[in-house]
């Protein structure tokens, strides 16, 4: 029997924990045994659907921006990246609400510039909503992948004939397969948990009916109907973890060069998702503030959502980096990282209550700052987990016995190999937990210390009591500050790629 | 805003109607007649009704400055759920649970968790709204509203029942709590094969909506010609359209016209939370309650909102009010009827 890699332990350990809370669900629905109910089939057909087309659109628009921001050499690229990943800050809920509220007769478009849209609605609206909430996974995991390839196959294709397009489609994306695929992965689970968003659009999906018997303190049925979702979740991970990309070096970074007309014509081309994600949302918000005005916000609020989702974000590297590494050694290590995915496909609200009870067998920690910053970690570890596996997969393991061959320590060779040349994966991972920790709701409504006002239990608020306007003012803080986030994030950037050319000397000699 | 604002305390009870103002205050205590609140309170809050129940605690805090009050707020079927995980763990954290269905607060005191109030507190309210461990706040009455235009009151059935066969459209929002809680309360009074029957006629003739302001809109439009919603949502939409084409009709003695309640209940022994409750029975709450967010006073003596005959007017059905926490069968005949 082969010894088993030192990260399987943390790995394990990580693992059951993750597993807890679908362990509570079980315990939750033993309660009330029915098995599937046949009626819920035309439900199911919906969620997939939903499933399906967000995931195909995710990866579409999300692969293209992909492409556009890592190898275009665009003025403000990094703003235009900051941007474009933004809508990460939104939570969808509120993007859906005010998609319904803007468009159709009737709607603010209509009313303020008399212009007739179609109303936004049933399986096609909730798919471009929730297509423009999700897209920005694809587009860090799969930038995070293209980042690290070398671009000299690419000049090699294109000197012997190749045109740019054929080039990057049958030489650059086959090579980031890993990459979209992971975020197509998140983009799939997200469709499949949340509710928000088809609930507003008006259509029939799983969620929509475990909601139904939440609300009507069927607490078993949901779980129940919650591990049934879990099916189709283990489905979805296996599916993910057959894609297989290629194994290379790091190596050169691609520049592309556009000209003048091209530039602009890649921003036009881009800037609508941009403004149906963001700015419209946006804009209708200080439509109502300015209306109806701002009512009680206080700016510790910001702080409160801030700190709890950097902490978040923080753990949940330190924990995927290890899990990461697992599920590239070997058939073990891969099984057990699948299993801290099953807590992303649950809905929120269920998943909320099953970590009450995980809570509540650690009495010091329940309704503490560090049982919310857990119950984040658990349900958003696979984001971290997805992005920096995808890099590290592309990580030549020869570099490392290289490295080892010549006299460095395993840790060494971790801290001047493997460390830097995954960076790029960390940094995205922590960004994607930090984003989705800001937009997170029913844990934090659940879990947080009470008295916890964050963001997003505040917008919550303010939307459920019906005033909008006082929406706009944390609605923009959200996205100001994730904006920062990612700021921060992508400017780190620049250090990791000067520090990940250091190692490159060993891989030449 | 307005009730923090004027006075840091309560608005004086505005009588809306001469008629209405003659009616003795007797059960109904004012403020100025309660104990100071001091200490800390943890109060578990199911997201609450257009924001005015928090303008309420703002206004009880600002009263008493050495009074400390912690809010949670979620959905309310999530704090229930919290509650009864916390109590099968033995770790209490919620002193109090104020939620908007008293489904919820079934679910709780079926529990055995709620402590049993003073009756002295309880015997504030009316007769039909006393119960040993908890306490209504205020009251919601299922009604139909009907669109002014197409209808006059004499032409809608005074029976929920045959409602089905009346040949009008019917609006409806069968995903909606208030909306479940309604036939729980006919198949409580009915009896299942009745309120299946019913289920799928009116099915027939139905229009679904996802919630009961968007009944009570459709209505209005004349998308159809009654619907089913609670009261208050008729009374705000007028409230803002005094001209809107909508009023409300009123079923006799069946589940068409029940009154279901929001209340709250104590989780920890002790005076200070049942002081914390008096003053939401106070004479100013529950006038606010009342003129601002047009939801039905519960304590004798204080005007019903504007537009709704008093409660004596109405004659809901005899219900134990924690019995509509019975959701699942309710649940289950509406599946089969093929509604939900």
């Amino acid at each position: 029997m082969t010894r088993w890699p030192l990260t399987y332990f943390p790995t394990l350990a990580i693992a059951l924990v993750a597993v807890l809370p679908v362990g509570v669900l079980l315990m939750l629905a033993s309660d009330n045994p029915q098995g599937f109910d046949a009626r819920n089939l035309a439900v199911l057909g919906n969620t997939l659907l939903l499933m399906v087309f967000t995931a195909v659109g995710a990866t579409f628009v999300g692969v293209a921006l992909a492409l556009l921001t890592t190898y275009v050499q665009l003025p403000w690229r990094r703003v235009w990246l900051i941007l474009l990943a933004a809508p990460l800050a939104m939570p969808s809920y509120i993007g859906a609400f005010t998609f319904y509220a803007a468009f159709g007769p009737g709607g603010e478009i209509d009313n303020l510039l008399g212009l007739p849209t179609p109303a936004v609605g049933g399986l096609a609206g909730a798919t471009v909503v929730m297509t423009l909430y999700t897209y920005p996974f694809v587009l860090l995991t799969t930038r995070a992948s293209l980042s690290s390839l070398d671009a000299n196959l690419v000049h090699a294709a294109r000197t012997l004939g190749m045109s740019l397009v054929a080039s990057l489609w049958r030489v650059v994306l086959p090579r980031v397969a890993n990459g979209i695929a992971a975020g197509a992965l998140l983009a799939a689970l997200y469709a499949l948990s949340d509710f928000g968003t088809p609930a507003i659009m008006g259509l029939d999906t799983f969620t929509r009916v475990i909601y139904v018997e939440y609300n009507a303190f069927g607490l078993s049925q949901a779980a129940m109907l919650s591990l049934q979702l879990l099916v189709i979740v283990g489905l979805v991970l296996f599916l993910e973890s057959r894609v297989r990309g290629s194994r290379e070096r790091p190596g050169r970074h691609l520049f592309l060069w556009p000209g003048r007309w091209q530039t602009a014509l890649l921003l036009v081309a881009t800037s609508p998702v941009f403004l149906l994600s963001i700015l419209l949302p946006l804009s209708v918000f200080s439509l109502w503030l300015w209306r109806e005005g701002m009512g009680d916000f206080e700016l510790a609020y910001a702080w409160n959502s801030t700190y709890a989702s950097l902490l978040a974000a923080l753990v949940a590297v330190l924990l995927a980096l290890p899990v990461a590494h697992a599920a590239i050694r070997g058939k073990a290590g891969r099984v057990m990282e699948r299993v801290t995915y099953l807590g992303f496909g649950v809905p929120g609200i269920v998943m909320g209550t099953a970590l009450v009870y995980v809570g509540l067998q650690l009495p010091f920690l329940y309704q503490t700052l560090g049982l919310l910053v857990l119950g984040y970690v658990l349900r958003f570890l696979p984001l971290a987990v997805g992005s920096i596996r995808a890099t590290s997969e592309n990580l030549d393991a020869s570099l490392v016995n290289a490295a080892r061959a010549l006299g460095a320590s395993p840790r060494e060779a971790f801290q001047r190999i493997t460390l830097p040349l995954t960076l790029r994966g960390i940094v995205a991972g922590a960004a994607l937990v930090f984003l989705e920790a800001m937009r997170e709701l029913p844990a934090t409504l659940l879990l947080g210390p009470t008295d916890f006002e964050t963001l997003a239990t505040y917008l919550w608020r303010v939307y459920e009591a019906g005033y909008f306007g006082q929406a706009a003012v944390p609605g923009l803080l959200l996205v100001l500050i994730s904006g920062l986030g990612l700021v921060l994030m992508f400017s780190g950037e620049r250090w990791t790629l000067s520090k990940a050319k250091a190692p490159n000397p060993v891989a030449d000699a | 805003m307005a009730l923090v604002g004027a006075m840091g305390v309560f608005p004086r009870a505005v009588p809306r109607s001469p008629a209405q103002s003659a009616v003795p205050q007797t059960a109904a205590i004012s403020v100025d007649r309660l104990p100071q609140l001091k200490g800390e309170l943890t109060l578990y809050l199911g997201r609450g009704e257009g924001g005015l129940y928090e303008n309420v605690l703002k206004a009880i805090q600002k009263r008493n400055p050495d009074f400390e009050l912690h809010i949670r707020r979620g959905p309310t079927a999530a704090l229930a759920n919290s509650i009864v995980a916390e109590t099968r763990a033995g770790l209490r954290r919620a002193d109090l649970f104020w939620a908007v269905d008293s489904g919820a607060v079934g679910l709780v005191t079926g529990t055995g968790a709620a402590q049993t109030l003073p009756a002295e507190l309880t015997q504030q309210l009316r007769p039909e709204f006393q119960f040993p461990d908890w306490v209504p706040i205020s009251g919601r009455i299922r009604t139909l509203p009907y669109n002014t235009k197409r209808l006059t009151a004499d032409q809608l059935p005074s029976s929920i029942l045959a409602l089905a066969d009346s040949g009008l459209s019917i609006g409806w929002a069968p995903a909606y709590a208030a909306f479940q809680s309604f036939v729980t309360a006919m198949r409580l009074l009915e009896g299942d094969q009745v309120t299946i029957d019913w289920l799928r006629a009116v099915k027939r003739r139905a229009k679904n909506y996802a919630g009961e302001l968007g009944v009570v809109m459709a209505v209005e439009r004349g998308e159809v010609d009654v619907g089913l919603a609670n009261h208050y949502y008729t009374l705000r939409l007028k409230s803002g359209k005094p001209e809107a084409n909508v009023d409300l009709a009123f079923t006799r003695n069946d589940a068409g016209c029940l009154v279901n309640v929001s209340g709250i209940l104590a989780l920890r022994a002790g005076e200070l939370p049942v002081n914390f409750i008096r003053y939401l029975l106070t004479r100013e709450v529950q006038s606010y309650l009342a003129t601002e967010a047009f939801e039905v006073p519960l304590v004798e003596g204080i005007p019903p909102p504007q537009g709704l005959p008093p409660l004596d007017t109405v004659s809901p059905p005899t219900l134990d009010l924690t019995r509509l926490a019975d959701l699942r069968p309710t649940l289950d005949l509406m599946r089969k009827a093929g509604v939900l």
